[in-house]
């Protein structure tokens, strides 16, 4: 007899409460044959179909386990589940004969798969489950399947279909709904897919499949709501090929951000989209800066520049832009100039500022002609002072400086006349200018032009003890000990006071 | 890899020279950000490995700084990458290599030239080789589309991303180094950048767990929030089990301060990047302060090229001083001059052998604190030269008085002569731009006076440019009769007369008297909470929020006594040096309680942020 079959008898009698368990026990035990015996009733188990047998089997393979010291538990628990899952399949019910071996030789996932394909996914499902599968591997792919089958369940509503589906599948894991709206849409049921593309997170999944469908007014919602601006850009790109301009333009203008990014592709791409969407929008302003912009970039003849620049004006007065149409025309206006100095002087005037010209003419000498840019430009008079010394400085023309310095009192002071000269290293100048200076720049003044005796006397007549400090820093104890001494003595004199 | 613009500019086409970069100073934070570096340099050699066999890359010329703060030259050659150019129209220079791999930005005039590239490959003469795009940070349908258009897709073998949007500069700061991520989004209404940074903060919670708390002011900061939360939606199931090190995220938006980076900096690290400005933690200084000083003949062949060096707090002097204001860092310098003098000194005391080997094992630390301090001691002069002028000084001066609210509404003096001597347009326009934040805009008058006054000196072709600085709300026209701005220096006291350089007690001393605004409002949410400003948030732009990302119960933080929390700053559209000196400065307080780590689109100074927004138009040539 198999040691298998005596530890049967043995646990039959056991439950007897026979003492002959204990014989066939100790029978077995003594051949050193009980793992085997265990070995054996487990095995016998998984070619039995009774349930009743399998049963016994097991527990005499059970009641074996527990007269030996290290049996494996893993065969055991196995066989059990397998069975488990195998008394599932053989129920009259489901009705796939397959034996134990047979079940191995395929594996679960096959198994699953013809479950599936038999839509026996309730039962599926459950298998998943008690042998802890994957979600991935198990009960997600059989949710999917299972909704892709139900798409195609025309006898029902799409709002039930697609109610029933994210009921069961909600949000687990490893579900593409993007899938299964594919599926609904090849199965010609549109308005479905759309529906489930609402339960897809993934909005780089959603908007392929709403193009593919011609959904493109909803993609583009999608595309935007995710934030992916070349998601965007690829919505907006399909729309513009696939509507006229006109509803194309219309589109957009409903959502702005696929409007500033279709600019930003036409600023580098179409140019002239570009402006027919500003016009669209009535967008003076940028309109304006659009011609502005091409009169730089696309034009090339004087002309061609100021005809540009001549519909910026116009469109910067549509925009309510005084400030930026008076500076336009003051443009074109000193483009032209330009371009006669440039003829009547044979030098290169045009491009430049108006700040630039007015100093290249003085530097050249023409100081009318600069009198009347400035004149006519309005330019402050401050700044034409400033401008004119230092061209006149960089010309070294002393006399005209001298000149136009008591042409009228000036508005910059006379600090300015001393900082340039001493730019061009020409003390002798500087000299005549810090005389000039008033009462509270005279020290910086004679500093500047290295009469820091003067300097000192003024600050201690002014009785200002910065300037003191100031005129004590720039002394050398070698050369200017005098002084310093001077400003010692005056400030030790002011402490006492 | 910096060699590679170089390399670039002296007419040779290929790159030899190896990257240089440790990544030491990156886990000397509280978070340790060699993880998010790590991640990088996995990425990038899974891809390499994917396109078996020898390589050359083509470089978008932009990407090579960043890259160089995650990889060196070492690990591509490691994977077998023999040559790389730069990406220019034409034809690609030979190399006998199995792979070509263009390293671009999504950009269609990148694609252009990546088709021009491809179809002119001699395909008689030399051999068959691979093509591959590795998109940075992410590929992109539209670019695509392009080179299908241009018939060349189906060129590429792999078409894939490289999703390097954060970048670690330092041990607490990361950067997207996205040039004009602050002109995209408030002129252009293009939140591309936004994305990309949301996706980056996806990556960051991935690596260092969920981050429970959002808060966030400004439009931008909203639109990113939504996205964070929309993303984490789209991912179900992948919950996050890793244990949470943020416990803040702030989002800020940069148009909520506009101040901060026009205001001249006046930290250490500030003023280097004011005036020399530091591209991807590098900077380039005149040489001629470099100079060896023992050698007397070495004058003769004095250095042309610039020199160049790497600032981060891997360099412990630089640590120690870059966030101090910069009245404060010559006592420093003097101090560590001292004591590294007196440390070589020893060696006179070493009498046995034991000492003198002690002092020897010393002696390349010590050689190193050497060198870092003559070095910084030189930048310093550099910068002292500039800092001492009377103009820095009269600039400042005006710049202060604007910041404290002295004579905002009327044409400024010193402006107006500067204007007329043509110092430079952007030093300006930053002080227009400043006066005008500070004043709530600027009245007509004094607003269009300004800007004839700039038309007629600078050239009417700068008239865009001050269209873009009205769009992006640095130059406006005051609306309301009200000038809000005075109400918000009050109550979040960004203006603090008793400033202390040397031994600071509050985040003023980073610009001499002016808190920024930014750092205001970090310092406010952490202690005493929002709800005491809800009045200054009001009038600040863009609506101000908080939301909760739900942990699972096991990874709810239970605080140690005494435990800081910390805080992740995100500035979108820019910080300035400045700025993270404040909030370094907040993290270090006794008693502050949150430490903080500092993420950006881009580091910015006033220059290069203005320089941004403007259009450059240029006259045609004749």
């Amino acid at each position: 007899m198999a040691p298998g079959a005596l530890l049967l008898e043995a646990q039959r009698e056991y439950e007897k409460e026979s003492q002959k368990a204990d014989e066939y026990l100790r029978e077995i035990k003594d051949q050193n044959l009980l793992s085997e015996a265990v070995r054996q009733c487990i095995e016998a188990a998984g070619y039995e179909h009774e349930p009743e047998t399998q049963k016994s089997l097991l527990r005499a393979a059970s009641f074996g386990k527990c007269f030996l010291d290290k049996f494996p538990p893993e065969s055991f628990v196995r066989t059990c589940r397998d069975l488990r899952v195998l008394n599932a399949i053989w129920d009259y019910q489901i009705g796939i004969p397959l034996t134990f071996a047979q079940y191995k030789q395929l594996t679960i996932e096959v198994l699953l798969d013809r479950l599936v394909l038999r839509r026996l996914y309730p039962l599926a499902i459950r298998i998943c489950e008690y042998l802890r599968l994957s979600e991935f591997q198990g009960v997600s792919r059989i949710l999917a399947h299972w909704a892709c089958y139900k798409v195609q369940q025309k006898d029902k509503s799409d709002e039930e279909v697609a109610h029933a589906i994210n009921q069961k599948l909600g949000d687990t894991p490893g579900i593409s709904y993007s899938e299964i709206a594919a599926r609904a849409y090849d199965c010609g049921r549109t308005e479905l897919a759309i529906k489930l593309l609402e339960y897809e997170p993934r909005s780089g999944e959603q908007v392929p499949l709403l193009l593919k469908m011609k959904k493109s007014q909803l993609a583009l919602n999608k595309a935007i709501e995710s934030g992916d601006t070349d998601l965007v850009y690829t919505v907006v790109l399909h729309l513009k090929n696939e509507l006229n301009r006109g509803t194309f333009f219309m589109t957009l203008q409903k959502q702005p951000v696929a409007l500033s990014l279709y600019r930003q592709f036409c600023k580098h791409q179409e140019l002239e989209t570009l402006k027919d969407l500003y016009n669209q929008d009535d967008d003076h302003q940028e309109l304006g800066n659009f011609h502005v912009h091409s009169s730089y970039s696309s034009e090339k003849r004087i002309e061609g520049r100021v005809a540009a620049l001549q519909n910026a004006v116009d469109e910067y007065y549509k925009a309510k832009n005084e400030f930026a149409a008076k500076a336009t025309e003051d443009q074109i206006k000193l483009l032209r100039m330009q371009r006669r100095l440039q003829d009547d002087l044979d030098k290169p005037y045009v491009d430049y500022s108006l700040h630039d010209t007015v100093y290249g003419l003085i530097l050249d000498g023409n100081h009318k002609r600069a009198e009347h840019l400035y004149r006519d430009f309005r330019v402050p008079d401050k700044r034409f002072w400033w401008l004119k010394i230092g061209a006149l400085a960089e010309r070294e023309d002393w006399e005209e400086m001298e000149k136009f310095s008591k042409s009228k009192k000036s508005p910059i002071g006379y600090l300015p006349f001393v900082e340039i000269c001493m730019k061009h290293h020409n003390r002798h100048e500087a000299r005549k200018y810090a005389a000039r200076v008033t009462p509270e720049q005279r020290v910086k003044a004679h500093i500047l032009v290295g009469e820091l005796d003067q300097a000192a006397d003024a600050a201690i007549e002014h009785k200002n003890e910065t300037e003191m400090n100031l005129v004590l820093s720039k002394c050398t104890a070698a050369t200017d000990s005098s002084v310093a001494e001077k400003i010692n003595r005056a400030k030790a004199q002011s402490l006492k006071k | 890899m910096e060699s590679l613009a170089e390399s670039r500019e002296r007419g040779c086409h290929v790159i030899g020279r190896a990257w240089r970069g440790m990544a030491a100073h990156l886990s000397s934070g509280r978070v340790n950000l060699t993880a998010l570096r790590e991640a990088g340099r996995r990425e990038l050699r899974e891809f390499l490995d994917k396109c078996a066999g020898s390589k050359a890359i083509v470089w978008d010329e932009y990407l090579t700084g960043p890259f160089g703060l995650i990889a060196q030259y070492s690990l591509l050659k490691e994977h077998e990458v023999e040559k790389m150019f730069t990406l220019k129209a034409g034809r690609l220079p030979p190399a006998d290599v199995k792979n070509i791999i263009f390293f671009v930005r999504p950009r269609l005039e990148l694609m252009d030239i990546i088709a021009e590239n491809v179809l002119s490959e001699d395909r008689v003469r030399s051999p068959l080789r691979d093509f591959h795009i590795l998109f940075v940070p992410r590929r992109s349908l539209l670019c695509e589309q392009r080179l299908k258009d241009q018939g060349v897709l189906g060129s590429f073998i792999h078409r894939e991303q490289y999703s390097l949007d954060l970048i670690p500069f330092d041990g607490d700061l990361l950067s997207m180094e996205s040039e004009s991520a602050f002109k995209e989004c408030y002129l252009e209404n293009d939140q591309t950048s936004l994305y990309h940074a949301a996706k980056g903060l996806m990556t960051l919670q991935a690596l260092y767990g969920t981050i429970p708390q959002i808060f966030g002011k400004g439009d931008c900061a909203r639109h990113v929030a939504n996205m964070m939360i929309r993303m984490k939606r789209e991912f179900p199931g992948g919950q996050n089990s890793i244990f949470p090190v943020f416990d803040t995220l702030l989002l800020l938006d940069r148009n909520v301060d506009l101040l901060s980076p026009l205001a001249t900096q006046l930290t250490y690290e500030g003023l280097i990047d004011e005036i020399y400005g530091i591209q991807n933690t590098y900077v380039k200084l005149p040489p001629e302060k470099f100079l060896p000083k023992k050698q007397g003949e070495g004058g003769k062949d004095l250095p042309t090229e610039p020199k160049k060096l790497q600032l981060n707090s891997a360099e412990e002097l630089y640590a120690e001083i870059r966030d101090k204001n910069f009245n404060a860092v010559g006592s420093v310098l003097s101090k560590k001059a001292k004591i590294i003098s007196a440390a070589f000194e020893e060696r006179h005391h070493a009498k046995t052998v034991g000492e003198i080997k002690q002092f020897v094992s010393q002696l390349p630390h010590m050689q190193a604190a050497r060198s870092s301090l003559a070095n910084h001691t030189s930048i310093a002069e550099l910068i002292k030269d500039i800092t001492t002028s009377e103009d820095f000084f009269d600039n400042l001066t005006v710049e202060q008085e604007f910041m404290s609210g002295i004579d905002t509404d009327k044409v400024n003096n010193y402006t107006e002569d500067c204007i007329a001597q043509k110092h430079p347009l952007i030093k300006i326009l930053r002080l227009v731009c400043l006066q005008s934040v500070c004043n709530s805009g600027l009245k007509q008058k004094v607003l269009d006076h300004y800007k004839r006054e700039i038309l007629q000196t600078y050239g009417y072709e700068h008239i865009l440019t001050l269209n873009n600085l009205e769009k992006a709300g640095l130059l406006k026209l005051q609306t309301s009769s009200r000038n809000n701005y005075p109400t918000i220096r009050k109550t979040m006291r960004l203006w603090m007369d008793d400033v202390n350089e040397q031994n600071p007690n509050d985040i003023s001393y980073v610009y001499s008297g002016y808190a920024p605004l930014s750092v205001r409002l970090a310092q406010l949410l952490a202690r005493p909470g929002w709800r005491s400003i809800e009045e200054v948030l009001k009038i600040l732009p863009g609506p101000h929020f908080e939301e909760r990302q739900q942990l699972p119960t096991g990874l709810q933080k239970k605080r140690q006594q005494g435990e800081n929390r910390i805080t992740l700053v995100f500035f979108l559209g820019g910080v300035t040096y400045a700025e993270i000196a404040a909030l370094r400065f907040l993290s270090q307080m006794e008693d502050g309680g949150t430490e903080y780590v500092i993420a950006t689109t881009k580091l910015i100074n006033g220059t290069n942020w203005i320089k941004s927004l403007m259009e450059k138009l240029e006259p045609p040539p004749f």
